[in-house]
């Protein structure tokens, strides 16, 4: 199990290395000028070059691309990721502040999607008929709905009709623990829809696919009851790719809640990303991008140790 | 059986029914804690949704809109704006000019900056020559280039003597980025938050929003009601309306145009639009049809504004034909219609200058901005009736911004403002080096002499004749086709009394006016 898990976290490392030097080779090539731009914002007057060649200067983008890459990379190695080109507060410190609120975010919305989806589709597969049909149906809809679309009929349902909940915005816990409930319900659940559905159909599916195996009808005619059957074995079984789904799921929703963010004006580490890339903030896109990534590769080391929990033949 | 399947689907369905009713239970009570959709706000806090979060507040330096809107609450220059948009001192209590190459400001009485510093007549010289200083990158050396000597006469009394006249040098000391700033902050590196505005920042969360408070040493904190101003970043045009519609805040700038009727329309909240920056259209000029002045011509008479506006602003702004001159009474009928939309006379002057059959060009516009990129799909339509096949390019705003000062596209579609409206604004679209909102390779020093003399003329006579020989080479050399100028709005609670909308250029400058701002919850 040791080799195992070991083996899994040198090829997380070598993942993350190539991440960051692809990023930094990417951003370099795509075409804008980051000391352009935080001259040249919104109308009125444009910056002369020789004010842009300072600025420049001053961001050391003057520098050969050798020069920065290997600034950028030591700097990465040794936990500074530099600061931002548009208020020059330090990127982990940015970092440490958007990426509770994201995880806080995606957790939430992971916790409602697993809640719901897995029983409800273990349950439609189980009890098939009207159900089953009903539930293939919602979660069609749930998976093909933007998740921009939804945010915005919830806000439009409960903020501006009903006006339970503000319709977006961002207050940190220790200043109000209500309205910080209420600011990050809404975004969850808008998040946790499409994810709810996903789970549910693939609960659904493994349940149906073990259900059909032949050692469940073995048990059955030893005389287990058909919820042991159900709820030891088949739905045990059924979890690994769900495990997947959701591990997948999460890695992917940390980079993606950009929408959500946009729509409901929650600051998190998506819109930071976002907004760090229009801006051409190479060091809050590299600094985002390489956190992402840890975590990305953090959460599948974990998935394929679980993995090796619930099925101990991955091991070998 | 029925029985059975019944009770089992009642079974089934009592977990979930109990479950949607903890949620609607938990979401009522959440909605119970803090107090419904948005929390109604202590009196004298203003509630603000800014569309943008401010970059690092660098002195002198124009960085855009939602950095200028701060530096009207924290910081005041000698002149400033009242609620229609008039000139008037600001921490200077009066303006005296002797001759027109003089300019003697009084300063208020016991002036300090938000540190707890003074306010001297040496900082106000130190200031104005950081910005006039061209290696500073101050916006407002067209304004401060003529200063031949600032003399701080006493603590409290400043003498500016200018080499020639210039009837825009108070204009541009009004301009935010003009503000008297600790000499601590004359420099590139040291954040610019220290001022003697009617507020100071008092805490800043990155990527949430800041807190300002009433700054008590201000020159008019008397008449300032409020205690607080609570901004708070909603970079969504949507979200932001959602945010004043919802009752999250008491007021937000820059409304989108398709948000323009909800929100106007919404009662309990007012929409104060008035027409801001103009659209047109630039050329590269360094060769290829557009080095020649008949075809540029022909685009400005080729395009039909009213579609434009149509299609980019949903018809919230004004056809524009000519240049803006900002109502200046001096100036009525000056530059207004240089080119009408008649696309005969496009083909007619195409095949003058030997393009009877038209030919191809690229239009460059953006992705990141729909308006410019609608205005230049409202272009394409236009030049392509007239025979000009056009290809959009429409790369992110970096792109757009690196391709527009590389010259990098043979027409472009641009939105721009004034920093004064003082027609010298013109200047920079016929003089000096290229930049990414101006004809790539373009220059007219005929132009630049008649506004040159505009602007140092001491009669509106004079003025108005410099002007008018100046518009008038623009309507045949055409540095830039206009499109059209679109209506800027602010939008607030009907709680919220005596903010204003400052018209055209200035619009961009009503945060001024929160200084005498109020609300009644």
């Amino acid at each position: 199990m040791t080799t195992y898990v070991l083996r899994r976290i040198g090829v997380g490392v070598g993942l993350v290395l190539l991440v960051l030097t692809l990023i930094f080779l990417a951003l370099h090539l795509v075409p804008g000028d980051p000391a352009m731009l935080l001259l040249s914002q919104g109308d009125g007057g444009s910056a002369t070059p020789d004010a842009v060649a300072r600025v420049r200067e001053q961001l050391g983008l003057d520098q050969p691309l050798l020069t920065q890459y290997w600034q950028f990379l030591s700097g990465a190695l040794t936990g500074d990721l530099g600061e931002s080109f548009r208020n020059g507060q330090a990127v982990s410190e940015a970092i440490g502040e958007r990426l509770p609120r994201t995880l806080e975010l995606v957790g939430l919305a992971t916790l409602i999607a697993v809640v719901v989806g897995v029983p409800w589709g273990a349950l439609a597969a189980r009890k098939g008929g009207w159900f089953d049909s009903v539930t293939s149906v919602l979660t069609s809809i749930g998976v093909a709905l933007p998740v921009f679309v939804f945010g915005s009929l919830l806000v439009l349902l409960f903020s501006l009709e009903l006006g339970l909940l503000p319709a977006g915005g961002f207050t940190e816990w220790g200043d109000d623990p209500g309205r910080h409930a209420q600011l990050l319900i809404m975004p969850a659940i808008a998040l946790a829809v499409g994810f709810a559905s996903t789970i549910a159909r693939m609960t659904r599916s493994a349940v149906l696919e073990m259900l059909h195996q032949d050692w469940v009808r073995t048990a059955r005619s030893l005389g287990l009851s058909r919820r042991t059957v159900f709820r030891k074995y088949v739905l045990r079984n059924s979890l690994n790719p769900v495990v997947t789904t959701v591990g997948i799921g999460v890695g992917t929703l940390l980079g993606s809640t950009v929408l959500v963010e946009k729509v409901f004006s929650y600051p998190g580490l998506s819109s930071l990303l976002v907004d760090a890339v229009t801006a051409r903030d190479y060091p809050v896109v590299q600094g985002v991008v390489i956190t992402i990534a840890v975590l990305f590769v953090s959460i599948n080391i974990i998935v394929d140790v679980l993995y090796g929990v619930l099925d101990p033949r991955v091991r070998r | 059986m029925r029985t059975s399947l019944t009770s089992r689907l009642r079974a089934a369905a009592r977990p979930r029914t109990a479950a949607l009713t903890a949620a609607a239970v938990a979401s009522m009570t959440l909605a119970a804690c803090g107090g419904g959709s948005g929390s109604s706000g202590e009196a004298g806090t203003l509630r603000f949704g800014l569309s943008a979060e401010p970059v690092t507040l660098t002195t002198g330096v124009w960085q855009g809109s939602a950095t200028n809107f701060v530096l009207t609450l924290i910081h005041r220059g000698l002149m400033t704006l009242d609620e229609d948009g008039e000139l008037v001192p600001g921490l200077a209590a009066s303006v005296d000019t002797p001759d027109p190459t003089t300019y003697v400001f009084t300063l208020h009485e016991g002036l300090t900056f938000s540190d707890g510093s003074p306010l001297t007549a040496t900082n106000v010289k130190n200031s104005l020559e950081y910005y006039a200083n061209p290696d500073n990158g101050s916006t407002l050396i067209a304004g401060l280039q003529d200063i031949a000597s600032i003399t701080a006469d006493s603590d409290t009394q400043v003498t500016v003597t200018l080499e020639a006249p210039n009837n825009a040098f108070l204009e541009f000391l009004a301009v935010p980025t003009a503000a008297i700033v600790p000499d601590a902050s004359l420099n590139a590196d040291t954040p610019n938050i220290v001022g003697a505005g009617p507020f100071e920042i008092e805490e800043q969360n990155e990527g949430v929003g800041m807190t300002l408070a009433k700054f008590d040493g201000f020159y008019d904190a008397d008449d300032v009601a409020l205690d607080e101003i609570d901004v708070a970043y909603y970079p969504d045009g949507d979200a932001r309306a959602n945010a004043l519609v919802s009752g999250d805040v008491d007021m937000i700038d820059y409304v989108t145009w398709e948000n323009f009727d909800r929100v106007g329309d919404t009662d309990g909240v007012e929409l104060a639009a008035q027409p801001g920056p103009f659209q047109y259209v630039q050329f590269n000029v360094t060769d290829g049809p557009f080095a020649d002045p008949l075809v540029r011509e022909a685009v400005a008479y080729a395009i039909n504004r009213d579609n434009a506006l149509t299609a980019a602003f949903q018809s919230n702004g004004q056809p524009l034909e000519g240049v803006v001159t900002s109502n200046d009474p001096a100036l009525e009928g000056l530059g207004d219609e240089l080119w009408t939309y008649d696309p005969d006379r496009a083909k007619e002057l195409l095949a003058e200058a030997g393009y009877p059959d038209g030919f191809s060009a690229t239009l460059l516009a953006t992705s990141q901005y729909t308006f410019l990129q609608d205005t230049a799909l409202s272009v394409q339509q236009d030049l392509q009736a007239v025979g000009i096949d056009v290809t959009l390019d429409a790369p992110d705003w970096s792109g757009r911004l690196e391709k527009g000062a590389a010259g990098d596209y043979d027409l472009a579609v641009s939105g721009d403002v004034g920093i004064v409206t003082n027609p010298i604004y013109l200047l920079s679209f016929v003089q000096g080096p290229d930049n990414f909102n101006r004809s790539f390779g373009y220059a007219n020093e005929e132009i630049a002499a008649s506004l040159t003399d505009g602007l140092r003329a001491t009669d509106d006579e004079t003025r108005a004749a410099a002007y008018e020989e100046a518009f008038d080479l623009f309507a045949t050399d055409v540095p830039f086709a206009s499109i059209d100028t679109r209506d800027q709005a602010w939008a607030y609670s009907d709680d919220v009394e005596g903010f204003s909308n400052l018209p055209g250029f200035h619009t961009f400058f009503s945060g001024y006016t929160l200084a005498n701002t109020s609300i009644e919850r």
